[in-house]
């Protein structure tokens, strides 16, 4: 099953020579639009979504982008990746070559193609002493061996970890010497309250035993999906509000919005640029303890570009008028 | 396999100390053993309500049984190669949300 190449920069609308600043822009333009809370036609907006997130993951982050760009570079038509000489493709052989049983999965909001590269997890096959003996000559036979674990990522938006949910998934295996395919369908539960990098376990889900042993685990690793407005860390929130440098030294109030509605925030006088405002539980939720995270407003001041006339003049007043020095420090 | 059925089985699951013997197939005293080198913890204090483990333990148990058996690791080997991936895996997380800024 070779995965399809995925074309992330014609996803995001961008040129190969993308600045990291366009890339953050067109996704947070696209991940607006799409979102599946705010478009109309939610199954398409969501597929999109899910895309958008994906070729984000992988250009956002200059390791990956320069992987991806080899990747590109390498990939034949219809043939899949070529490996440069040397090297070896994915993750879809053993150490001594003979192939893996592979998996597929459908319904992790992640493509194939991004499983395969750039999974963050691998497939690692913790709980499978040995892995490579399943081809030797005494490997297996009669003996009961404990299937493989295998670990996947799985893509939950901020609103799922809000309120929890369950994501039908379903994953083909294809086994490497009869070449049999089988489908596994089944739902999992995403909790309420999954930060990043939670891992979910599900039981019997992960590579057959051997010789009548049980059937490895499948973990899922949760990778929140990108939001255009909010940052999470652990189950805290942080939202980068735009402050003229007026609303920043005279204060205002200010709608911001939040994952369960709009909040009004009071922007106090004085508030320097990437000072945080903490908003007491509108964060994440914590668990099962009913608690939630705590929502961050981080102030972050714009200096106008174009002026008026009438405003240089302002400023030009304020200039004279003022006595504050930003350099005082430096000049005792 | 049956389709559609929920398998919440897995979700935000506690299990005791000999469920976790079982699922990892390493006995209980050396789960208490991990515990007391810090290698892995349980998710409530022993006094208050018995050895308790959440599926990141699990997980946990099995990459330190990886190292050991796959590796040839001991304790100190595995405790070091534990922290290092801590470290990396906070760090990763803190690059990863400056870059969302």
């Amino acid at each position: 099953m070779p995965a399809a190449f995925k074309d992330y920069y014609t996803t995001l609308g961008l040129s190969k020579s993308a600045t990291e600043v366009e890339i953050k822009k067109s996704f947070r333009k696209l991940a607006r639009k799409y979102h599946p809370d705010v478009a109309k036609d939610k199954k398409t907006a969501e597929e999109k979504f899910k895309e958008i997130n994906e070729a984000n993951e992988v250009l956002s982050d200059p390791v990956k982008r320069k992987k991806y760009d080899e990747l590109g570079a390498n990939w034949q038509d219809g043939g899949g990746y070529r490996p440069p000489p040397g090297g070896r493709a994915g993750a879809g052989h053993r150490a001594d070559g003979t192939p893996a049983q592979e998996f597929h999965f459908e319904g992790t909001g992640f493509s194939d193609f991004f499983e395969q590269f750039f999974g963050g997890a691998g497939r690692r096959n913790y709980g499978f002493p040995s892995g490579e003996q399943e081809f030797t000559a005494d490997g297996g036979a009669g003996r009961a061996r404990r299937g493989a674990d295998i670990e996947g990522d799985i893509l939950v938006t901020l609103e799922e970890a809000m309120l929890g949910t369950m994501r039908p998934i379903s994953m083909q295996t294809a086994d490497p010497r009869s070449g049999k395919a089988e489908t596994h369908s089944f739902t999992v539960r995403i909790p309420a309250g999954a930060t990043d990098g939670r891992r979910i376990r599900v039981p019997g889900k992960g590579a057959e035993g051997t010789g009548g042993g049980v059937a490895g685990d499948l973990y899922l690793r949760v990778r929140l999906a990108a939001h255009p407005d909010f940052r999470p860390r652990g189950a805290d929130l942080y939202y980068d509000l735009d402050l003229a440098p007026w609303e920043a030294v005279l204060g205002e109030q200010v709608i911001v919005p939040g994952l369960s509605g709009a909040i009004k925030v009071r922007i106090p006088p004085g508030t320097a640029s990437g000072q945080q405002l903490r908003v007491r539980a509108q964060g994440l939720p914590i668990g099962k303890s009913g608690d939630r995270g705590d929502l961050y407003v981080v102030s972050n001041i714009q200096i106008p570009t174009e002026m008026t006339d009438a405003e240089r003049e302002l400023w030009e007043k304020l200039k004279v008028a003022s006595s504050f020095d930003p350099r005082s420090d430096s000049k005792t | 396999m049956n389709p559609n059925v929920p398998d919440d089985s897995a979700a935000a699951s506690r299990y005791a100390i000999e469920a976790v013997a079982e699922i990892t197939h390493v006995s209980r005293r050396l789960i208490v053993v991990y515990c007391q080198h810090g290698l892995i913890s349980p998710v409530a204090t022993p006094e208050e309500s018995g050895w308790l483990f959440d599926e990141e333990a699990i997980h946990r148990l099995r990459h330190i049984e990886h190292l050991r058996t796959e590796y040839g690791m001991n304790m100190a080997g595995v405790r070091m190669m534990l922290e290092m991936l801590g470290e990396l895996e906070q760090l990763r997380e803190e690059v990863r949300f400056r870059r969302g800024g």
